[in-house]
């Protein structure tokens, strides 16, 4: 699904965020990619969402080649990556159902299909009743769920989420990360960057490691991880 | 269109009916036109005031091209005054002046002709120059008999009157001929003056409604810059981002175009009484004309245009700059 060869990312002025990382999630796999603040997890996602191109090396995806994608096809090829963030961005001016519809209205959906799938979207994620809420009446863990049914509305092949439980408790964090094994267990593939090891550690998927730009482990969580890389969690 | 998936399915694929993408398109930009109005109406009072800009800025042109239109009607009275003098050679008799001027009657440009002979020329210069007396130590009537050939309408503009003047100076029997139109050729020079400076000012006043809405829909930009930056993440094309300022850049300059239409109606029932005394002062007989209805479409149809050539220059500029950043 996702395969990254050799790539290295130096952003102008000399700061290398990733050095000759290779890399390969299977299509309808979940995995996590972890490491401290700089590591180069965000560099990692914004070149698979190609907000960012590599300065050597090629990341394909579903066996095309980034680097062919012009300017141009860039918004199309996005339309197949659901995107998940850590604060959530929503339109805060528009209904829940209006943030959500987004992709849709990009894709030029008859409202008839729109509401439909809006609706499924949501109730995916357990809030089909906050259909008409604005967003800043919705605690914080259903506006990243908000968030994450505006991701799959379009029911993209692929999912990257950045830190998606980075301002959530640890309840809210693994009710979240039920959604994406629900999602998951339905092939989609979905690989989410996170420093949450807490997390990571009670679920067994596969887990990238970033340290300084470079691929540190790549392995299964549960036997990869050692005790002193766990973060408390509070 | 799927690019990394081929085996997913777009909306558009599910369709069979043919013309139903054409169909769709030209919905869906209804749609944003109208979603554009909407957006005017989020923040009523600086819309208003931007569309107040514009029509004003709109308003002066208009209302100077409407006086220039109405002193067109007012020339075209008083240009039936042109009149051309023509000298009879010296030794002309009476009765060779009658056939030239029944030749001259026959030209197609002639509308009048009348006849003034040296005799009658001298009694009346006797008369006017108040000389009397020392004329009577003249041996021989200096002046020539005259000609007062009067053209028609078509011919009493200062080009046509001159060209009958040289056709009028070939007959043998005329020594020389005399336009006396000066008055009217300064008057349509200043006219001409009048026009170049309206079309100067006109142009630096539409480029003054570009350039408002150009940055107006800068700031309508960048207040969206958030929504933008998400909507380039889901996938939106430029295309799709720029189109609502575009429609939003078009509303403003069509109701800034009514706005300036009612402002120049206004003007013109100000001027009405002022306008008449003139033409009455003037002995002509003319109403105040208003923009009819091709001067409105043309009105409308020109600050839509404005209106979305501007936001097009600032969505060219803006749009394409907005990139999603800093976090994914």
């Amino acid at each position: 699904m996702i395969r990254f060869e050799e790539v290295t990312k130096v952003y102008p002025g000399g700061q290398q965020a990733l050095n000759r990382v290779s890399f390969h999630l299977e299509a309808g796999e979940m995995a996590f990619l972890t490491g401290h603040s700089g590591a180069g997890k965000s560099t990692l996602l914004k070149l698979v969402a190609m907000m960012e191109r590599p300065t050597s090396g090629q990341v394909f995806i579903n066996g095309h080649n980034l680097n062919k994608i012009t300017k141009k096809q860039v918004p199309f090829a996005r339309r197949d990556i659901g995107m998940i963030f850590q604060n959530h961005r929503l339109l805060m001016d528009r209904s829940v159902f209006n943030n959500v519809a987004i992709p849709l209205i990009i894709e030029g959906y008859h409202l008839s299909d729109i509401k439909r799938r809006v609706a499924a979207s949501l109730d995916k994620v357990g809030l089909l009743s906050k259909l008409n809420n604005m967003p800043n009446t919705l605690s914080g863990g259903e506006l990243q769920r908000v968030g994450i049914a505006r991701a799959i509305v379009n029911k993209p092949p692929l999912l990257l989420a950045d830190e998606p439980t980075g301002n959530l408790d640890p309840a809210l964090s693994l009710e979240i990360m039920r959604v994406f094994e629900e999602l998951n267990s339905v092939g989609v593939a979905v690989l989410i960057a996170t420093h949450d090891l807490g997390l990571i550690a009670r679920m067994k998927y596969h887990t990238f490691t970033l340290e300084q730009g470079q691929l540190i482990q790549d392995g299964l969580s549960s036997t990869a991880l050692k005790e002193s890389d766990f973060e408390p969690v509070i | 269109m799927s690019l990394l998936f081929s085996q997913r399915k777009s909306p558009s694929a599910s369709s069979h009916v043919p013309g139903h993408r054409v169909v769709m398109f030209f919905l869906r930009h209804l749609q944003q036109a109208f979603a554009s109005v909407g957006e005017l109406w989020r923040m009523p009072v600086a819309s208003m005031l931007t569309m107040a800009v514009i029509g004003v800025s709109l308003a002066l042109p208009a209302t100077l091209h409407l006086l220039l239109k109405n002193s067109e009607h007012l020339r075209g009275n008083w240009d039936n005054a042109a009149q051309i003098s023509l000298f009879l050679n010296e030794n002309i008799a009476q009765s060779q002046a009658q056939k030239v001027i029944n030749r001259i009657q026959l030209y197609p440009q002639v509308s009048d002709v009348q006849y003034i002979s040296s005799v009658q020329a001298l009694a009346e210069f006797k008369q006017l120059s108040g000389f009397g007396e020392a004329l009577e130590y003249l041996d021989k009537n200096p002046l020539p008999s005259l000609l007062l050939v009067t053209p028609t309408v078509q011919y009493s503009a200062p080009e046509g009157a001159r060209e009958l003047l040289e056709k009028l100076q070939q007959q043998p029997e005329v020594a020389f001929g005399k336009l006396d139109i000066t008055w009217l050729e300064k008057l349509t020079a200043i006219i001409n003056l009048l026009e170049d400076g309206v079309f100067a000012l006109g142009a630096l006043l539409l480029l003054s409604v570009v350039l408002v809405l150009a940055n107006t829909i800068r700031l309508a930009i960048l207040n969206r810059r958030e929504e933008i930056e998400v909507l380039k993440l889901v996938g939106a094309t430029n295309d799709f981002i720029r189109r609502p300022f575009l429609y939003t850049g078009i509303w403003y300059g069509l109701i800034g175009g009514v706005i300036a239409w009612v402002l120049v109606s206004l003007i013109l029932i100000w001027l009405e009484g002022a306008f008449v005394m003139l033409a009455d002062q003037l002995g002509a007989q003319i109403v105040l004309s208003g923009l009819d209805l091709t001067e409105f479409l043309i009105l409308i149809t020109l600050s839509a245009g404005l209106g979305w050539l501007g936001a097009y220059l600032s969505v060219m500029r803006h749009v394409y700059e907005i990139e999603p950043e800093n976090q994914l």
